[in-house]
């Protein structure tokens, strides 16, 4: 008995050295991202297709990695979103992370400043086909013709559609498809049927508390008019007769209440999954968790569709966009760090579909067309938003603080604060200020 | 007759004064009452509508979520540690200098006084990168002073202090002196233990200010493992956390705050001796 004791003890002792030792043959690099905390659920998660959402899609990816590589171990640094400031304060006390996620309107800022590297070798080394991503994320993460980030989504601006509301509006086609406005004119007729038959807002949307509803909205209807309002990088243009038509019409809807109002983004969601109005103009991260109350009973029970944004203005089907990305931020790496850190991206390259089971758009052209993506929940209906989502130039500085500037304004002129033109002049003096003191 | 109206009358006021606290007390602790309700339901019904949070199914599920990640303690550790180092600073630090203005001579004492007063109209914010640059400079940043140091500098804790030890009579220390005591035996013997009402809500205000601080740590502890508990509290939220993970929120609002929560009922006695000792004089 007394030997069986020792031998165990002396196995378990030899399993224990071995691991340490395998560990500490591999490298360890750092990687600080947002999206959450769920180690309740997923901490030991390596089986990626039983993870769900945005949190445990990347706690089970950041596991599987772990699990599987030889030579790499990622260490998880989950900050609060978007963590631009902790990250910009760790940069300058000269302790980033080896690698961040980072905002693909937020590259330019740091590239600009050198704090990037450029990973164009690294990946035509690691074997990621810089083809094969989509224009939408090839331009994201592409600054001064480098590719300064592994594109991981492309997140677009799209119209979430109560059919059941829909139907009894008398919006529904008799494909069962939902009747779309094609311009101006029939919107507002639409919306108005709509609150007629239904007794509810046409639009449900997101005007308080925050600004991404105001700036995407209003980007994507410039869009549609072809209005080329950053044709200097250093300068916004907002004069055009076609800026003040947009925002007259974003004031039009709010004035004859064809919108909810009030609402932030925690309760325009819930207002939607409560059937309290016909679209709710949001993310595509919110496909689905809709797509989940489709399947049970309420308001949307067998009633969900989404559609990319319906084409009001005849011009260009784009539409405004944003991806996640990951860096490399600049330091003293060894070359076994820097290996790593490929090794880590181009995982995460190859497990893209996961990722997009989120909502998000892949960044692969050869995702985009597979069965595998088509099959999920409603993404035949918004692959061309992989086409068609356009960020800002990406010689644009502070992205992130001119869309804030941009909301603010385009907001205060849809609620009545300010006039449109008057809100249109404010918005360009308040960028234009910001671009110029920017470097 | 004229008597018994009038404590008659004098009952009814009472009642109606109890009454109207009691409901400012109410009041005042919905808020709480329905994050502490929201807590312990699911998620995903939270999601849908909050009017579910007055009917059945709850769940704990919220509050375990949070004992399993797995930087909670450590980040409970880090925020008792600097709370109590910043506690234990200002009141030694605001102690001295508040013994030093009210009682002792020298050149300037009343400038200084001034320019010390003057730091209570300067805000965080202002002198936040500076600040950031000066620790960064020194390679500080992730370690327990380049925390606590900054909250140090109380210029709140010195004019309490200082407006404390004014108002014990100088004859206590001239009695001390006939004694032989020394100028520094008068402060701690003598004078110190008078000021107890004074330190206990200076500490108190410091600790709670300090646990709950959140810009300094999250721009100065940035590595997970020197997170305060608000720092890694924020950072375990989802970017949707309002809408699909209201319930884990307030779940963590209220662990957050328990802490605190257990400071306030064991020194209340202090805080009210201590508020209506300062109303008084």
């Amino acid at each position: 008995m007394r030997k069986l004791t020792t031998a165990l003890l002396a196995g378990l002792v030899l399993t224990a050295g071995a691991s340490a030792a395998l560990a500490a043959d591999k490298t360890e690099i750092s990687v600080a991202r947002f999206f959450g905390a769920c180690e309740a659920d997923y901490g030991s998660v390596t089986d990626v297709t039983k993870a769900n959402g945005e949190c445990g899609i990347i706690t089970a990816l950041i596991n599987k990695f772990n699990a599987e590589s030889t030579t790499t171990v990622v260490k998880p640094e989950i900050v609060e979103w978007p963590g631009y400031d902790q990250l910009t304060a760790r940069i300058r006390s000269g302790e980033p992370p080896v690698i961040s996620v980072m905002h693909e309107a937020v590259i330019s800022d740091y590239s600009s400043r050198g704090l990037l590297e450029p990973l164009d070798e690294d990946f035509a080394k690691a074997g990621v086909d810089v083809n094969d991503m989509t224009d939408a994320a090839r331009q994201g993460v592409t600054k001064d013709g480098k590719i300064y980030a592994m594109p991981f989504d492309t997140h677009t601006w799209l119209w979430h559609i109560n059919m059941n509301l829909f139907k009894e509006a008398g919006l529904v086609d008799e494909a069962g498809k939902p009747i779309l406005p094609k311009n101006t004119d029939e919107l507002f007729a639409q919306a108005e049927q709509f609150k007629e038959k239904t007794g509810k807002p046409y639009f449900i949307s997101t005007l308080a508390n925050e600004t991404a509803f105001y700036t995407r909205t209003f980007d994507t209807l410039l869009y549609q008019q072809n209005v080329d309002f950053f044709a200097d990088p250093n300068k916004v243009d907002f004069s055009s007769p076609e800026a003040k038509g947009a925002l007259q019409l974003l004031a039009d809807i709010y004035s004859k209440d064809l919108t909810t109002k009030n609402q932030d983004y925690a309760a325009s969601v819930s207002s939607f999954a409560a059937g309290d109005g016909g679209v709710f103009i949001c993310g595509t991260w919110l496909i689905d968790t809709y797509d989940q109350e489709s399947k049970k009973d309420g308001p949307l029970a067998n009633g969900y569709a989404v559609t990319a944004f319906p084409q009001i203005y005849p011009g260009s089907p784009r539409v405004w966009a944003d991806g996640h990305s990951w860096v490399l931020l600049k330091q003293d790496l060894s070359d076994a760090q820097r290996a790593s850190a490929v090794e880590f991206m181009k995982f995460l390259w190859d497990n893209n579909f996961e990722w997009a089971r989120t909502g998000h758009l892949p960044v692969r052209k050869s995702i985009i067309d597979s069965a595998e993506f088509k099959g999920l929940p409603h993404r035949d209906d918004i692959a061309s938003l992989a086409v068609n989502g356009t960020a800002l130039p990406s010689a644009v500085k502070r992205q992130f603080s001119i869309q804030e500037i941009e909301g603010e304004e385009v907001g205060s002129a849809m609620r009545g604060d300010k006039s449109v033109e008057e809100a249109l002049t404010d918005a360009e003096t308040r960028i234009n200020e910001l671009l110029a003191n920017a470097k | 007759m004229a008597a018994s109206e009038h404590i008659v009358g004098r009952g009814i006021g009472n009642k109606l004064i109890l009454l109207s606290v009691v409901l400012v007390a109410v009041i005042w602790m919905l808020p709480i009452a329905w994050t502490l309700l929201l807590s312990l339901k699911p998620n995903s019904e939270l999601m849908i509508s909050t009017a579910s949070a007055f009917h059945p199914p709850y769940t704990l599920k919220n509050y375990t979520d949070i004992f399993q990640s797995s930087g909670v303690f450590r980040w409970l550790w880090n925020s008792a540690v600097v709370s109590v180092g910043v506690t234990a600073g200002i009141l030694i630090l605001s102690s001295l200098a508040g013994y030093g203005f009210a009682r002792a001579e020298f050149k300037g004492r009343d400038i200084i006084f001034v320019l010390v007063l003057l730091g209570l109209a300067v805000p965080e914010q202002a002198v936040i990168i500076a600040r950031h640059q000066m620790f960064s400079d020194l390679k500080m940043h992730n370690t327990y002073p380049a925390i606590i140091l900054p909250g140090l500098s109380s210029a709140f804790g010195v004019f309490l202090m200082t407006q404390y030890f004014k108002a014990i009579p100088k004859d206590i220390d001239e009695a001390a002196m006939l004694d032989n005591a020394s100028r520094f035996k008068i402060f701690w013997k003598v004078l110190l233990p008078l000021t107890v009402p004074a330190q206990a809500t200076l500490g108190i205000f410091s600790f709670l200010g300090a646990w709950n601080d959140y810009l300094w740590p999250l721009i100065s502890a940035t590595k997970p493992e020197m997170f305060t508990i608000t720092v890694g509290m924020a950072s375990t939220q989802t970017n949707f956390a309002q809408s699909e993970g209201l319930g884990f929120l307030m779940a963590q609002a209220i662990f957050a705050g328990l802490p605190v929560f257990i400071v306030y009922l064991f020194f209340q006695k202090y805080i009210v001796r201590a508020v209506a000792g300062a109303a008084i004089n």
